[in-house]
This record gives C-alpha cells, structure tokens and sequence, in this order.
C-alpha cells in the first residue's frame, strides 16, 4: 500500500525570564513549516520544510524516500488502522495572551518574584511562556483536520541558602489554554510554596535507605504512573518488545484498587483535539481495577495489536510517535487522612525527575523531598530521596488509593521529540518500596 | 533579505547593537521499526536568531520562515525595548582572530546520502544479532553536516561548516525467563568510527548483564564507566562551573577559587579546540574565539567559563564559551570539551573488591546545586582481584558530585566523547551502594 500524510504547523512562543528581580531574557519564537510522511510497503519516508509553500515537493521527496527504502531493504507490509469519523471541536481560548501587554505580564511575574524572595532565599528565577499553534492536516486518503492550540503558563525556582547549605524549591502552573490558566491557579500562592520548599528542605536531614511503605503525593505518583507504566503501555514500545507488560492485555497487573487512564479530551497540559495522524482525540482505560485493558496506538500499532488509534504525537515538525496526553491513576475512595492513617514509613513529595527501563520493568524517580512518617504523623524532613523499583511490583503493592486527585504539567522526551503532558494522581500507598539514601 | 541587510535593518529600528545568527543543517536520518530498518529522513532545515540592544538592554527573536526574517528583528527590538536598561550589559563581542581547528568536518559524512544511512544502519542492526535470543529495540543512524555564519553591527563576520554522524543501538535479551538490556552509541565529527561495530557491543553488553546476582548494601569502591561519571557530573560539576549560576547564587564553586575542589593531581581543561571534538569549534555561537580554559589545576579551582555578557558582568574576558543548541536559543554560558589531565592507569585491574557501573537510570535527578544524587545503575558487575566477574541485578548507588570529585582514586585510558566531556572510567573511593529490588 502506499499513502501519505501532510501537516502544516504555524505559531509562536513567546518567553519571559526574570532571574534575581531582573528581566534575563524576553524573547518571541516564529515556527513554520511543513512536514510530510509517506508508507511504501514497510518503509515510512519523512521530509520537513521550514517553507510550507514547498509541502509538495516535500510529499513527493517523502514518497520517494519510503520507495527508496522499501526497495533496497523490503520488509513486511504496514497496515494503518482507519481514521474514526468522530466530529471535534477544539477547547476556544478564553483571554487570547497576544491581546494582554507585554507590561501587564512583566507585572504579574514582578508580584510572583517578590513573593519568592527575601530572607534566607538568595536567588530567584520565575519564567512565563505562552504558546500559539495552528495545525492543518490532510492525507492521500481525503482526510483533513484543522485546529489551533493556545498554552501558557509560569514557572518559579526560589534558591535557600545558610552557610554551605543550598537548596531549591519549584513551582509552576501551565495549561492548555490562554491568559485564562492565571485565573485557574494562584501564581502568589505558588510563589509562597516554593519558597517554604527551599526554606524546610535547608533544615531536612538525608533519607535512609532500604524498603519502607511509602506514600506518594499526587505529583510523584502521577510521574510514576507515566514514567513506569504510561510508557510501557506504548504500543510501539510493546512491538519492539521492550515493555514489561507486552502480552498480558486482559491480565491482572496491579492492586485491584489501581485505575489508570489517558485522556487527550481533558483540557490539561496534554490536550489535544486531533493527534499528529489527524486521529480525533478519546480517552483510553489502560489498566481498570488492576486489569491491562488497552495499549496506547497510532494507527499503524493499532492495526497491529487492536484497540483506537489517537495517541500518535510529533513535536514540530518531527514524526509522530505514540505518546500519552493527560494520564492518570484515577481517584480512588480514601480521604488524604485515610491514605496516611497508621502508616510508618515514608512521604515523598513532588518529583525531580526520574526514568524508567520499560523493557525490564524498572523505574528511578527522585523526589524533591520527603518526611519520616510516623503512625501516619509527618516527622523530620528528608531530602535528595529516590524511589526505585520493579513496575509490576509497585503497581501489586499499591495498598490505599487516595480521592484527592490532582494533574501536574510537564514535558515528555521520547525519540529526541519533546511534546507538552499532564500527570495526575491521588495519594497513594505503597507497600514495601525500595527507597535510596545515604543515611 | 540578505543577513547584513537585517542587522542594517534592527539598526534602522532602534537598535545600538545587533547580530544575526544563522544556521542550516541538513540531516539524513534512518530508525529501525521492530527490530528492522524502516524509517528513514531527510530534511534540511534553517533559521535565524536575532539578537539587539536596544535601550541597553537585549532583545531575541528567532525564525525559520525567510518571509517572518524582518518580522523576528522588530519583535527582538520590541522585546528589548520592553526590558529597561540592563546595567551589567557590556555590549556584543568585537572582531577577533579565530584559531583554526581540525577534525569537525568530513566531506564523506557531508556527501553521505541515504543509501549509506540505509545500509550502515542495517549492518549495526545485523550486528546486534549474534546471539538468536537478542532483539534490537532501537536502532538510529544520523548523518549531518551544519552551517554556521555570525555577523553583528561590530564587524564580527564568522562562518563555519561542520559535519557529525550519529549511531545508537539499544537491545533486549530474554533467556530462560531472565531479561537483561543494554545499549551503545557512537559520536563522530568525521567517518573515523566504525558504526558497524556498536550493535555487537551493545549484544555483548546485554549477554554479559543475564543471569545476574543481588549484592547486598554496603560502602565500597565504583568504578564509574565514562558514561556513568559524565551522567553524574553534568548536571551537578558543570552546573557549578557555569559562571551564570555562580553569578546568580546557584553555585556552591563560587567561593571556591584558589581552593582545593578535588584530590591533588587533577586537572580539568574545557579544550574548544580539542580536535575531533563533539564541542570543538574555531569561535563559540556569538563569535567569541574558544580556547582552552584550566578549570581545575591540579585539584584548585582555577576558573568558571564564561560567555560575553557574564564576562562583562564579573568585569573580565569572555573565555569563549557562549553556546546554543540552535537558533531558536539566545547564546547562554556552557562547556566544549571538558577533559582530565592525570595520572591514567588500569583503574578495573587495580581494584580488589568493588563495584563497576557502566551507566545509570535517574542521572538528570541529581539535584543541581548541592550534587547530591541516588540513582539506579543499569549494567553493573562485580569486580573481585582485578576483574569484573558477575552482573548484579539492580543497584542504587547515593552521594554527592562534588564530594566524589575528593574521592577520586584513580582514572582509566578508556577515554570517551560523551556530550560535553571526554572521560575514562573513574575509580571513586568508599561509595554508598543500596541493595536493589530484585
């Protein structure tokens, strides 16, 4: 079979970084350009151009790229799963940020600044970024979407010092959507947090190490649900034989108290109205009471392996990749106080990062901090604490599943493409986890 | 719109000072799909960064559209003018005599078309399959070649061409229930390596790594593979050298010049014109000539490295070394080719009892500024009288970037270009390893 497909991207970003009370940089990004696939047999051609009147030459040098490949090293057939004919209409930003002056926002990351500042906090950094883009989408087989996405957003870093000892808080709030998010959250509040989190982590004392029961807050666990298990339910991922859950779809994987889903649909950080295959965006039950339910598709493994297309995303103008949007444990039937009732162990707070092997199963996340708990009372603040375990272990372990769920924005890497995601969880309990420290 | 025209042009809108970077790359590229070779790219892409003062204050834009060029120059004037004077801002570089620098560019990549990507990458996945149990999970080979021209209203006019090729395998083994991982990589500006050969290491790597053992906690030595030291040290060691973080307050080197910082006999240069180097280039990305900078001389820290506008703010000479990963990034501080000068020996062969660690999981965790890190490591092996014996199954090991820089006790030959470093394997003194899960 041969097809095509063409995307035409066309946006902006524009960037603020106050760094120590000053403007460090103010910046405004122009993207264009096009990118064209072509199928030939088993080869897929790619091109892009920065130059959209040139998208046909770049369709004709994409096809003849696939044939190229197709000839000198002929594989298998590809088949695409059909485009589901699903009518959509993309989220309408409320405050467009081009119409909000440059000034009113430099005032808003001022007031955020101060809020960080003073005392034992030496150093402050707060960024604002808005972004605009403008899609279009066709195919060889008639299919077209068009649909323009709006995010924006602020970030901000307070750095604690006392004597030798330095330490850091973040905070940050982005979204899909306009100047709107700024009503969403309270960015002096935030500000306000972040600067308690370097100010109690320049007082934290170093973590133990070996296995304890541990509660995640909503941020770690949502990491954790996208690093280790999001991204093993990638199908691509499953195809290449490099995940820890290929073959067990209908099989128990988890506590029967673990719900994980994907939802491009929620207007979160992953949103997206139609996927970089022109697929109309749903949602995906990937695991449902500790069952593997679904893989996460593009149209090419969804017609390997069943289940929707709609999960193919492209940063730019790179190719599409399977990726998640907005994936989340769903909320489960304790309170917060229940999550932690009785519980001695330990509470790791937000997350600094982490990565997962999804062939073996294995998983790294560190956490921005933590605290000794004690019959289900916070103690002393721990810092530079890591969680590492088996993905399949973890999930069997997760004994009290908060209702408190809540999203944190981020972005994934994945194929040398970056591409904006939502994690979320509730509070959750983990029997039994391997946690890294020094003490 | 030529390149002159449009510094004339912010000139004309305002500007006192402007520079125009441009880049063009062209990229053939070529991925594995299940195992096999099935993707392949070519595309040539370019842009321009604009940068201007304006009112003493810096303004950027950037573009790749050549309609949107004077478009992006009034945006970087209109950012500058909504700043307010910057008091530190020393102006933008001036003309100066760049070194020449060899081993950056090879006609042979710069020539490479697809047919070559396709048949190099299929030969590094055919390597990765000399055991029938190994399958290849990703299989990448890139080749690129880069243009490169800075001019400003000073009279820098720089340009440049460079070329790089890129081959990456990862693999899976699955044996008798066991599965073990592992991947390698190459990196080159000119066609010197053999790419053929990175799939059979990588097979290697993973059929060493079955039938792994549980070792339990305990303080021991490491010897930390080049991949393994340069993930731990980038983000913490290069963080605190970086003269933007020292100025900001995010370093805690700031107050380390003239001290000890590391164990005595160690030197550490940032050589920008290294050859052959993943970082090496005549002028950095504002058009500053690069040089080679001692950093650490003999365990003191001698230096941070700067970029024009840190220089001027700390009142000394730029040390060449303003970078950006494109021209969608106004220059920002950072390293070439951060290399060892020290006594090299068989750091594997002298260790009784340790620990060797070719890479880790979680090394961007590291926290920054106080380089405490605990990671997970991925292909790890005992080493007992001088050789490595049996892979371990999962391992975390915890301390602290700098701290570690005082417990070096030794460094290989095998040096290594990964990212900004070429680094052997280190032999890290009395480390804190954490039983895994398994």
């Amino acid at each position: 079979m041969e097809f095509y497909d063409v995307r035409e991207i066309d946006g902006y970003t524009t960037s603020i970084t106050y760094d120590n009370g000053e403007v460090d940089e103010i910046s405004e990004n122009f993207v264009t350009g096009g990118a064209a696939r072509a199928l030939a047999g088993g080869s897929f051609g790619f091109t892009s151009v920065d130059d959209v009147t040139k998208v046909g030459a770049a369709i004709k040098d994409a096809i003849a790229i696939a044939r190229r490949l197709d000839r000198l090293n002929p594989q298998p057939s590809i088949g695409l799963a059909p485009i589901p004919k699903i009518k959509k209409s993309a989220y309408r930003v409320k405050k467009n940020p081009a119409d909000v002056s440059l000034e009113d926002k430099q005032g808003l990351l001022k007031a955020i600044e101060e809020a960080l500042g003073g005392g034992l906090v030496k150093s402050t950094k707060v960024a604002y970024s808005e972004s605009y883009s403008h899609h279009l989408f066709r195919s060889s087989e008639g299919d077209e979407a068009e649909f323009e996405v709006y995010r924006t957003g602020f970030s901000c870093i307070a750095v604690a010092k006392d004597g030798d000892n330095m330490q850091m808080g973040r905070r940050s709030y982005f979204n899909s959507g306009g100047y709107e998010v700024f009503d969403q959250c309270d960015p002096i509040k935030l500000a306000g947090e972040a600067r308690e989190e370097a100010l109690t982590l320049l007082k934290a004392g170093p973590p133990p190490g070996g296995r304890f029961n541990v509660i995640m807050d909503p941020e770690l666990a949502g990491v954790f649900i996208h690093e280790a298990v999001g991204h093993a339910s990638e199908a691509d991922t499953v195809l290449e034989g490099d995940s820890c859950i290929e073959g067990m779809l209908g099989k128990k994987v988890g506590s029967k108290l673990v719900t994980v889903r994907d939802d491009p649909t929620l207007v979160r950080y992953g949103y997206y109205p139609y996927d970089s295959e022109g697929v109309p965006s749903q949602p995906t039950t990937i695991i449902e009471d500790g069952v593997l339910k679904a893989y996460l598709n593009s149209r090419e493994t969804a017609a390997k392996l069943g289940g929707h297309p709609g999960n193919a995303r492209a940063g730019g103008l790179m190719r599409p990749v399977v990726r998640m949007s907005n994936t989340f444990i769903d909320n489960g039937e304790m309170s917060r106080e229940e999550v932690f009732e009785g519980v001695d162990g330990i509470y790791l707070k937000g997350s600094r990062g982490g990565q997962v092997n999804t062939g073996e199963g294995i998983f790294q996340f560190n956490a921005v901090m933590g605290y000794v708990v004690k019959d289900g009372r916070l103690e002393k603040p721990i810092r530079d604490v890591s969680i590492s375990d088996h993905t399949l272990k973890t999930l069997n372990n997760i004994a009290r599943v908060g209702n408190d769920l809540k999203f944190s924005s981020g972005r994934c890497g994945k194929a040398g493409q970056g591409v904006p995601v939502a994690d979320g969880s509730p509070h959750v309990l983990i029997e039994d986890a391997v946690v890294g420290g020094s003490a | 719109m030529s390149l002159k025209n449009l510094v004339e042009l912010a000139l004309r809108e305002g500007a006192t000072e402007a520079e125009v970077f441009y880049s063009k790359g062209r990229v053939v590229t070529v991925e594995t799909l299940r195992g096999n070779v099935g993707f392949a790219e070519e595309s040539v892409s370019d842009g321009v960064g604009v940068r201007v003062i304006a009112r003493n204050a810096i303004g950027y834009s950037s573009v790749n559209d050549p309609r949107k060029y004077e478009e992006a120059v009034r945006a970087a004037v209109r950012c500058a003018k909504a700043r307010g004077p910057d008091p530190f801002l020393k102006g933008l570089p001036v003309p100066r005599q760049y070194k020449s620098v060899t081993g950056v560019y090879d006609k042979r990549i710069a020539d490479m078309g697809l047919d070559t990507c396709i048949d190099t990458a299929a030969a590094m996945v055919a390597g990765a399959r000399i055991d029938k149990d190994v399958a290849v999970t990703f299989g990448k080979f890139s080749s690129q070649a880069s243009e490169t021209v800075i001019l400003n209203s000073n009279g820098v006019d720089a340009h440049d061409v460079d070329t790089a090729a890129y081959g990456y395998v990862d693999v899976i083994l699955k044996k008798d229930g066991q599965v073990s991982t592992a991947y390698d990589y190459d990196v080159s500006r000119a066609l010197d390596a053999d790419f053929t050969k990175i799939g059979a290491r990588a097979a290697d790597l993973a059929k060493s790594s079955l039938n792994a053992v549980s070792i339990e906690s305990k303080t021991c030595d490491v010897l930390l593979g080049p991949q393994a030291f340069s993930d731990i040290m980038e983000g913490t060691l290069l963080f605190a050298i970086n003269s933007e973080n020292v100025q900001k307050g995010r370093s805690v080197l700031a107050d380390k010049i003239g001290k000890k910082i590391s164990v005595g006999g160690l030197t550490m240069i940032d050589d920008g014109l290294l050859p052959g180097g993943l970082g090496t280039s005549g002028f950095d990305d504002e058009g500053v000539p690069t040089q080679k900078t001692t950093i650490v001389g003999d365990g003191a820290l001698e230096t941070f490295i700067y970029d024009s506008y840190t220089a001027g703010k700390a009142g000394r000479e730029s040390t060449g070394n303003a970078v950006r990963g494109t021209y969608q990034l106004s220059p920002k501080v950072g390293p070439h080719n951060v290399r060892f000068e020290c006594p090299r020996g068989d750091v594997v062969g002298e260790t009784g009892d340790g620990v060797y660690v070719n890479s880790i999981i979680g090394a961007h965790t590291a926290n920054p500024i106080t380089g405490d890190f605990s990671v997970e490591c991925r292909n790890s092996f005992v080493v007992e009288g001088g050789v490595k014996t049996k892979p371990i199954k999962s391992l975390m090991i915890s301390g602290n970037a700098f701290e570690f820089l005082k417990s070096i006790d030794g460094m290989g030959r095998d040096d290594r270009k990964i990212g900004a470093f070429v680094v052997p394997t280190v032999r890290i003194k009395d480390v804190h390893v954490t039983r895994g899960s398994q």
